[in-house]
């Protein structure tokens, strides 16, 4: 089953966000790379990297804003295991839902990310 | 114009010396349009650089030293600064690779291919008042007679006038108008130390 890798800056919010997630699909599994230590808020590579090598199948990031996105393609580029992991720059709460729904159906990396593009990619923006 | 691996060496540990003084001023700057860790991410960047560079006397090719800078950046600084300023040594190390110094289009080059992975990362262009506003007019500098220092001082008050579209700045909107942005001063420090040892050696 596909993994959800959730990067924020903010750890509660990314356990929040999972508490969510686990009550939609129980079986789903989520990494959390959220906020510094001691709980300040923050991102970087090295909590994205430790979640890659956490991961049981392929997985999809998502990020909340600026820097989680950045670090998170940075990691990206730094990864080098076997799983593939795909990042798609969409809403982390909706988003994140979507993909939850999606993996726990049995769907695959490539039709998860074709899914939520086509969901709040290509849309125009109303605000 | 000709950097060797010793003058950017020695332009990086000017820089770590210089970042620790102006700590406080990025900090400062940063909690009125950011998010206010700004001189505290540099400073441990670059204190990270240091005592890489301090403990590695045997680089001997531009690439190499680019790679090693750009490593540690990405993994000490963190927040949005990590992977920009991570992005931009290693994107020299693309271009500098097994070289043992560059000038002319080389030294040219690896600025550009640095200015674009900036660009790149960030989804950012000149104009909306981050560090792009500084790199960019140096890299230009770099093929024209024009004073490197002149050409930052410019940048920089050029920068500060702009109201930010982009990054954590842009949510305040007006309110950035007349403030520096930290991004932009803390990368006319390095580049003022690179240009340093361009001009000097």
């Amino acid at each position: 089953m596909i993994n959800l890798i959730l990067v924020s800056h903010s750890e509660k919010l990314a356990t929040g966000l999972k508490e969510l997630l686990a009550e939609m699909v129980p079986s789903i599994e989520i990494l959390v790379a959220a906020g510094l230590e001691d709980g300040k808020i923050g991102t970087e590579v090295s909590r994205i990297e430790q979640a890659f090598s956490r991961i049981s199948d392929d997985a999809l990031i998502l990020t909340d804003i600026g820097s989680a996105t950045m670090n998170a393609e940075m990691a990206l580029e730094l990864y080098t295991g076997k799983h593939t992991i795909r990042f798609v720059d969409v809403p982390l709460v909706e988003g994140s839902f979507l993909a939850a729904v999606l993996s726990g159906q049995g769907q695959q990396i490539d039709q998860i990310v074709t899914a939520l593009e086509q969901e709040y990619l290509s849309k125009e923006k109303t605000n | 114009m000709k950097l060797t691996v010793e003058a950017l060496r020695r332009a990086l540990l000017a820089t770590a010396d210089a970042i620790e003084q102006q700590k406080d001023e990025l900090t400062d700057l940063d909690r009125e349009i950011g998010d206010g860790d700004h001189g505290i991410n540099m400073s441990r960047g670059f204190q990270g650089v240091k005592k890489e560079l301090e403990a590695q006397n045997s680089l001997t090719d531009l690439g190499e030293l680019s790679k090693l800078v750009g490593m540690t950046l990405i993994k000490t600084v963190g927040g949005a600064s990590g992977p920009l300023y991570g992005t931009a040594f290693v994107k020299f190390a693309t271009k500098w690779k097994d070289k043992q110094s560059a000038e002319g289009e080389d030294l040219f080059a690896g600025f550009k291919e640095a200015t674009e992975g900036i660009k790149s990362r960030g989804k950012s262009q000149v104009g909306q008042k981050t560090m792009v506003d500084i790199w960019e007019p140096f890299t230009a500098a770099l093929q024209t007679d024009t004073s490197l220092e002149k050409v930052i001082d410019q940048a920089l008050a050029d920068t500060k006038a702009m109201v930010a579209t982009k990054g954590r700045a842009s949510y305040f909107g007006e309110e950035t108008k007349a403030v520096q942005d930290p991004g932009a001063l803390s990368s006319s420090i390095l580049l003022k130390n690179i240009a340093e040892v361009l001009l000097h050696d």
